[in-house]
């Protein structure tokens, strides 16, 4: 599994560094990067298992949160 | 330096937002909860939703040519409208994320049981990749054609089950509480009809823009329609089983039995929410991605596209354990949390702009 998200990650890179750096759009190029990065950590943290913070179990809390004060 | 060279026809923003529109609500039917009167509360869903694409056409129209991100910086000022925006981007990233998890379980629940769900998001999200990547022209022109065949799937289906109907199944007519039929249209105008917001992202590339309210009314008209069709023969056909079954419209059509011949005909509902979903996901997509780009003022949005769709993808499958979790929260949670990006700040946006008198200002400094 970690091999397979490894090669598709690179596979990304490799299709869209070449280009960004023959245009020396270096800016597009760190956002890209970011970008690139929040993913893997994303997916990566998931294939291992550990608790990623659930963005859908924050949204329940605070929409909770707002109904119980409108009762 | 111009993100999108492309430039779209009203007729294809029509059907671009039909697509949109029927999206995941085509097999998730959008008032659930008001069971066998649930047409009745996608009209009345009809009718709050109408009055938000007021709110965002007014908008559009007041900025021609800006998207979303653009004129959140001319209204609140380039601080608070970029956190705004970012607010934007994030409700559009992760309601693509929903749809994209939403064909996962129907993919994994009823047709293949045995495959992982990550193949299915991950061909789904390549194929919006190359679509985003295209361009919004692409986008609106394949709409055209989907759109067309999910008409005749509907219609079809809906012809070839009149034999299974029984419109006794619609009455008593108005039988729920009112708490609960208000509930249940409020969450049908959220879940299909106000998530078009996405649309102020793809208006300002209108070839007219004061095509933009008349295009966005016949566009939600008619995908209401569709969805009171689908409704009505879902329980003509089902009766009360209907509200127990997670997709009615699958259970619906396999019931299609002409002579023996022509049966099993529910693999088109799945063609179906692969066409419309593909262009729910391709267009709010093509908003988060376009949006980021103009929100860090790049040149190209294109270096965006596989990275947010990698984190899209990685997003869909950590959000929920089970299919149950997803429509839970659907039915639950999202009619209130949509409500600030829905009502809320486009309604903000059009008193402040219209008390500061924001665009003329700038058509006067142009002239």
């Amino acid at each position: 599994m970690i091999i397979l998200l490894m090669a598709a990650f690179a596979g990304i890179v490799l299709f869209e560094t070449p280009g960004l750096i023959q245009k020396k759009y270096w800016r597009e190029l760190i956002v890209f990067f970011m970008f690139l990065l929040l993913a893997f950590i994303v997916s990566l943290l998931q294939i291992f298992g550990a608790k990623v913070p659930n963005p859908v179990k924050g949204i329940t809390i605070l929409v909770k949160g707002f109904l119980s004060l409108m009762k | 330096m111009k993100l999108e060279g492309g430039k779209i026809a009203g007729s294809e923003l029509v059907f671009l937002m039909i697509g949109f529109t029927l999206g995941s609500s085509l097999i998730l039917s959008p008032a659930q909860a008001a069971k066998h009167d649930d047409w009745l509360a996608i009209l009345a869903g009809l009718g709050e939703g109408l009055v938000f694409a007021l709110i965002y056409t007014t908008l559009a129209v007041r900025f021609p040519g800006k998207t979303l991100i653009q004129f959140n910086d001319i209204i609140y000022g380039p601080y608070l409208g970029k956190i705004i925006s970012l607010g934007y981007l994030w409700y559009f990233l992760q309601l693509g994320s929903l749809v994209l998890r939403n064909f996962g379980d129907f993919f994994t629940t009823i047709i293949y049981p045995e495959t992982p769900m990550i193949v299915f998001i991950v061909l789904v999200a390549l194929i919006c990749a190359s679509a985003v990547r295209n361009g919004i022209e692409v986008i609106a022109r394949c709409s055209i054609l989907l759109v067309v065949f999910t008409f005749v799937v509907i219609f079809g289906t809906a012809i070839l089950l009149a034999k299974d109907m029984k419109f006794t199944n619609l009455l008593p007519v108005f039988d729920i509480p009112l708490r609960e039929f208000i509930k249940a249209s409020h969450s049908a105008a959220t879940f299909p009809f106000g998530e078009t917001v996405a649309f102020l992202m793809v208006i300002p590339f209108l070839k007219k823009v004061k095509e933009a309210k008349t295009s966005s009314i016949i566009a939600l008209i008619m995908a209401a329609m569709l969805l009171v069709v689908v409704a009505v023969r879902d329980t003509a056909v089902l009766g009360i089983t209907k509200t127990i079954s997670t997709y009615p419209a699958y259970q619906a059509v396999r019931l299609i039995d002409v002579g023996k011949i022509l049966t099993r005909l529910e693999i088109l509902i799945a063609i179906n929410l692969l066409s419309m979903g593909f262009l729910k996901i391709a267009v709010l997509y093509y908003g988060a991605v376009l949006g980021t780009a103009q929100l860090l003022k790049l040149r190209s949005y294109l270096p965006l596209v596989l990275p947010m769709g990698a984190f899209m993808v990685s997003l869909s499958t950590l959000q929920f354990g089970s299919n149950i979790e997803n429509i839970n929260f659907a039915q639950e949670i999202y009619p209130y949390y949509a409500l600030p990006f829905q009502v809320g700040l486009p309604l903000i946006s059009l008193l402040i702009a219209i008390l500061r008198g924001v665009p003329k200002k700038m058509k006067g400094a142009k002239k």
